[in-house]
């Protein structure tokens, strides 16, 4: 028998009985519809929040922090010499040593190992910005000129602010948005008022505390500075650990004079003596995510505390398999159920077509022309089942997919495919429902391959 | 092996055993059939003759002595090779037709060339050619269920000559067909017979019919040939 003769057989007889077909092929199409939906979500969830993490650069951070933070142990008077940056071996530490300060010695050698595009201390505070008679709270970030150049911040309008510049500032273009500023161009050359927060350590002064303790005054003092735009800022990565997003920058030297808290440390709200401890934060940027395990060796080599978001997505990759497991195994039901329903199918089918079979038997049919015949109709089914099945999950995830995004944008998240159908789940998709379709149908076919034509076809 | 004894059977048995009962429907048959002879079987319902035929027809195997067709043993044949001999050298026909009810005229008489891989132009040529040999050309499309009994038997002949078989084997063809259209398909079998060479076996109750038309007549009861009778010798 030729395979394209078993094709048309196959889809002939199919066709004699069309609701039949219908019904047992519709529960190939909600099984694999429901196994190709879950896969698609499983893959659109892992790949947006990949790729979402991606767009914000954050792979592409090491975070390292000073020893204290992470080890609370004692510092050495261990320091570097900032005119001998080229310092080339490691500071001599055993294991339990805490590791060197972080200082602009230490960020100067970090910013010339290869790979690392920029480094910067983590200097960031809460601040109130005011403008036009309104006010919004944000963060700002302490960004030296260079670095903010290196491709950290991307421009809207206007320029970067230089290290010179004692009142000069970059806001970002939602900052101007809440502040009712439309037009980024408007913004530039703009004063906006910033106004620091600062625990008011006259708190320890019992007759201050009294006096707070009276509702006489507050515990904090506030004290305002006065900016200008220079450059408006989109969305770009300003990373670290944790990505949270600042909203005006200014140089080191625009900042000094503002008396602040610093947010990245609960150190900061004491003030030390220590002074030379240096920066409780450093954010390291690499120039691509294959950088980031020499760079952190090398950091980790010199006894630095690091932390590395792409470290993590590993153990997110594995919550994702656990995700994909649980809904392949819901899939993997509703398939067994469509299963079933072939071999019920398949068995009435040949109960009701012995007397064909024994007929084409006495014709010459081999034995392993009926095994054909009946598996080509199985794989048929299997086909159209993987066929409709894939357009069913499909349509239904476009749905999902309008649905859970209504609600998430307004809720202020971005718009999200949730689910993605890449060409392997299509295809594999197909060839499941076909295999599984062909292990439904091991014994149909052989029930059949088995019809004795002598039993077959004596009378009626 | 020569035309004279073209099939030969030799201590044909059939014993079919059932839970309890063992029951022989063939019991030492032995024949000498020559080529090209159309042979008349007859005997009473329940003497073996069907079985006979199924086993010369390769449908079934014998429990005891062997058949040869052309020098060729049947009863030795795997199941592969089996199902070559039904598809090359043996068609057959049946009281009831048997066709395909939800196939075509033609596509039932092309049924045996499709398990021999032949393409479906060829198929449909030779399906269209033989249905009109058998004066069906203006019914090639129609259901079994649309045509009359005659009608369906000559499809049948057709699909059983699509081959181009060496023996015919006609399990009562005319057992559901009324006297005038069995004369008609019995001179058409005649004709066919003739025209190709085919041997033919036959089963009938319609001893006149026979007669008008077998070179021998073989009796059969209980399993075993007690009759046979020569009508005419020449082929
Ligand atoms: N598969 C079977 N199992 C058991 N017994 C069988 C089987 N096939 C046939 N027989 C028995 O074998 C005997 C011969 O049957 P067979 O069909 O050959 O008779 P027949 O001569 O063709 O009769 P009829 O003229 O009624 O068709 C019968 O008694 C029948 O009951
Ligand atoms: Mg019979």
């Amino acid at each position: 028998m030729r395979i394209t003769d078993s094709i048309s057989q196959a889809f002939l007889n199919l066709r004699q009985k069309k609701l039949r077909t219908f019904l047992t092929t519709f529960g190939v199409v909600i099984g694999i519809g429901a196994l190709v939906c879950m896969f698609a979500f499983g893959q659109g969830i892992q790949q947006s929040i990949t790729e979402n993490f991606e767009k914000m650069e954050l792979f592409h951070y090491i975070t390292v922090f000073s020893a204290t933070d992470r080890q609370s142990s004692r510092f050495d008077h261990h320091d570097y010499d900032p005119d001998e940056p080229d310092l080339a071996e490691p500071p001599a530490a055993g294991d339990d040593s805490p590791g060197p300060i972080l200082d602009d010695a230490l960020i100067e050698r970090i910013r010339r190992l290869p790979g690392v595009e920029t480094v910067f201390a983590e200097i960031r505070f809460p601040i109130l910005v005011r403008f036009g008679g309104r006010e919004n709270f944000c963060l700002a970030q302490v960004l030296d000129a260079e670095v903010c150049r290196s491709g950290l911040l991307q421009l809207r309008a206007g320029d970067y602010y230089s290290d010179q510049d004692p009142n000069g500032l970059l806001v970002r273009d939602s900052l101007l948005r809440r502040l009712r500023i439309r037009d980024p161009q408007a913004a530039l050359g703009q004063t906006l008022e910033l106004c620091s927060l600062r625990i008011d350590l006259g708190i320890l002064n019992p007759w201050k505390l009294a006096a707070i303790w009276r509702g006489e005054r507050l515990p904090f003092s506030t004290e305002s500075y006065r900016f200008q735009v220079r450059g408006v800022t989109g969305r770009s990565g300003t990373g670290g650990a944790v990505p949270i997003r600042s909203d005006v920058f200014l140089s080191p030297r625009a900042a000094r004079p503002i008396k602040k808290i610093n947010l990245t440390s609960l150190r900061e709200f004491f003030p030390s003596p220590d002074q030379a401890r240096g920066y409780s934060t450093l954010s390291v940027k690499v120039a691509g995510m294959e950088d980031i395990e020499t760079v952190q060796g090398q950091l980790d080599d010199w006894h630095l505390n690091t932390f590395a978001l792409i470290d993590r997505l590993e153990e997110f990759k594995k919550g994702f398999l656990f995700m994909d497991m649980f809904l392949f195994a819901i899939g993997m039901i509703a398939i067994t159920v469509a299963a079933l329903g072939i071999i019920n199918t398949m068995t009435m089918s040949i109960l009701e077509r012995y007397k064909e079979i024994g007929i084409m038997k006495a014709v010459g049919a081999a034995h392993r022309d009926v095994k054909t015949i009946f598996f080509f109709e199985c794989g048929a089914i299997g086909l159209l089942g993987g066929l409709f099945g894939l357009l069913l999950g499909i349509a239904v995830s476009l749905i999902i997919n309008q649905v859970i995004n209504h609600f998430a944008v307004q809720q202020g998240n971005p718009y999200m495919d949730y689910f993605r159908f890449p060409a392997w789940l299509c295809l594999g998709g197909i060839a499941f429902s076909i295999l599984i379709s062909l292990l439904a149908g091991i014994y149909p076919t052989y029930r059949a391959a088995a019809v004795d034509p002598v039993v077959a076809l004596r009378h009626d | 092996m020569n035309d004279a004894s073209w099939i030969i059977t030799s201590d044909l048995t059939k014993v079919y055993q059932t839970a309890s009962v063992r029951l022989a429907a063939l019991q030492g048959v032995n024949l000498r059939l020559g080529r090209g002879r159309f042979i008349g079987i007859t005997g009473a319902s329940g003497s073996g003759k069907s079985t006979l035929l199924n086993l010369l027809g390769g449908l079934d195997r014998p429990t005891r002595g062997t058949i040869s067709v052309a020098g060729e043993s049947i009863s030795g044949l795997g199941r592969r090779e089996l199902s070559l001999y039904r598809r090359h050298r043996v068609g057959m026909i049946f009281q009831s037709f048997n066709l395909i009810g939800s196939y075509t005229a033609a596509d039932n008489v092309a049924l045996p060339l499709l398990f021999d891989g032949v393409p479906k132009k060829l198929r449909r040529q030779r399906a269209a050619a033989l249905l009109e040999e058998m004066g069906l050309a203006d019914r090639m499309h129609h259901r079994p269920a649309e045509l009359s009994g005659g009608e369906q038997q000559r499809v049948a002949i057709a699909r059983a000559l699509v081959n181009r078989p060496a023996i015919l084997l006609a399990d009562e063809p005319t057992g559901n067909l009324d006297s005038k259209t069995s004369l008609r398909i019995v001179t058409q079998l005649a004709h066919m017979q003739q025209g190709q060479n085919l041997t033919v076996l036959m089963i009938s109750h319609e001893q006149a019919l026979l007669k008008m038309v077998a070179h021998e007549i073989y009796c059969l009861e209980d399993g075993r040939i007690i009759e046979q009778e020569t009508l005419r010798s020449e082929p």
